[in-house]
């Protein structure tokens, strides 16, 4: 059977939203969509991290290390949203059907 | 004194051609082909959001469609809001390292380019601060929001200032999610929304709101607005725009 997808909104402490869709087989990331209120320049790395994301274990250390890199790599800078905020709404995602 | 232009170029009833027009305008500034400039506009009932917002999970689609609300996203991050007639929108365009904001992260943008417009409605008589991230507030109740992007060599800021906004519609058309009310320990988008209109407990228009702004960008930042108009490159630009960007549900609504 194929795992119905996670989801998750998390507002950062004193900032913004992040709501975070993804597909996950075998404890890693198959696909994430990543939206929110949230700002972010430049505006079209953001699929960037989408990217990055898929197939990367949903772990906490792993998708620490991967943040940190697209946020060095593009020099990409948030607002209302820290780097270990998308950690951390990525990790909170549970199955639609848990949501109350 | 330096002279910046101001332009109040606008399609309230073609939302998505003011879009146009509102990314047409940084993009000339960046390229040095338009001075810096300020843009005040509106917009019929419309929601507008943020880049990075998801249409599916932020609009009530059967709301929009019973009040003709129209839907379109802007270039820039931050959450959707709604416009309608007693909206007014102001967005101000300058050349990337401009003294005001030289070294600019976003959230000194907002601070700095909120001044003129909270200094323009103290004047009015609203007892009106920034508030970060994006906001200004009236006695801890919103009346504006702010959004921008520092791309394509310009430093650009916009924000839209509830005078006199349908607030009954603006708390309808939006799915409001319940993890944000939480966080603000407030019920409902109503409740921690206000308009100018409410705050003086008067009439006022858009226009008043909108010379009043004027009158404070012009004295907080030092500098003289003179009407202007869009040059051919920018309404050519805005035309393209229109035709490949901002007309189309692709945009629009598919994130």
């Amino acid at each position: 059977m194929t795992p119905g997808p996670l989801s998750a909104d998390y507002k950062a402490p004193g900032g913004k939203l992040l709501r975070v869709r993804l597909r996950e087989a075998d404890g890693r990331i198959e696909s994430a969509k990543i939206s929110g209120d949230f700002f972010l320049i430049p505006e079209d790395s953001l699929p960037k991290l989408e990217m990055m994301l898929e197939d990367v274990p949903l772990r906490e250390k792993e998708l620490k290390l991967l943040v940190d890199r697209f946020f060095r790599g593009t020099g990409a800078q948030g607002l209302g949203v820290a780097p270990d905020d998308f950690v951390k709404a990525i990790l909170s995602a549970k199955p639609l059907e848990a949501e109350s | 004194m330096e002279t910046w232009r101001l332009v109040d170029v606008e399609y309230p009833d073609d939302p998505y051609r003011n879009m146009s027009v509102e990314e047409a305008i940084p993009r000339a500034v960046g390229e040095g082909q338009a001075p810096n400039t300020v843009r005040f506009w509106h917009n019929s009932n419309t929601i507008v959001l943020g880049c990075f917002q998801s249409a599916q999970l932020e609009v009530n689609f059967d709301v929009c469609e019973e009040t003709g609300t129209t839907i379109v996203r802007r270039f820039t991050g931050g959450g959707a809001v709604y416009h309608d007639a007693g909206n007014l929108n102001y967005a101000i365009s300058l050349k990337r390292g401009h003294p005001l904001v030289p070294d600019a992260d976003l959230q000194t943008v907002f601070r700095r380019l909120s001044e003129g417009a909270v200094e323009g409605l103290r004047g009015l008589g609203v007892n009106a601060e920034f508030q970060p991230i994006n906001d200004i507030q009236v006695d801890g109740k919103k009346v504006s929001g702010a959004a921008g992007s520092i791309r394509w060599g310009t430093v650009f800021h916009h924000g839209c200032i509830l005078v006199a906004s349908d607030l009954a519609i603006l708390g309808m058309v939006l799915n409001v999610p319940q993890v944000k009310l939480a966080d603000r320990h407030v019920a409902s988008v109503q409740k921690r929304v206000t308009t100018i209109r409410d705050e003086l407990g008067k009439d006022v228009t858009t226009r008043d709101v909108r010379d009043g702004i004027v009158r404070g960008i012009e004295h907080s930042y030092n500098v003289r607005l003179d009407q202007g108009s869009l040059t051919k490159s920018e309404l050519s630009t805005a035309k393209e725009l229109y035709d490949t960007k901002y007309s189309k549900s692709a945009w629009n609504l598919e994130k």
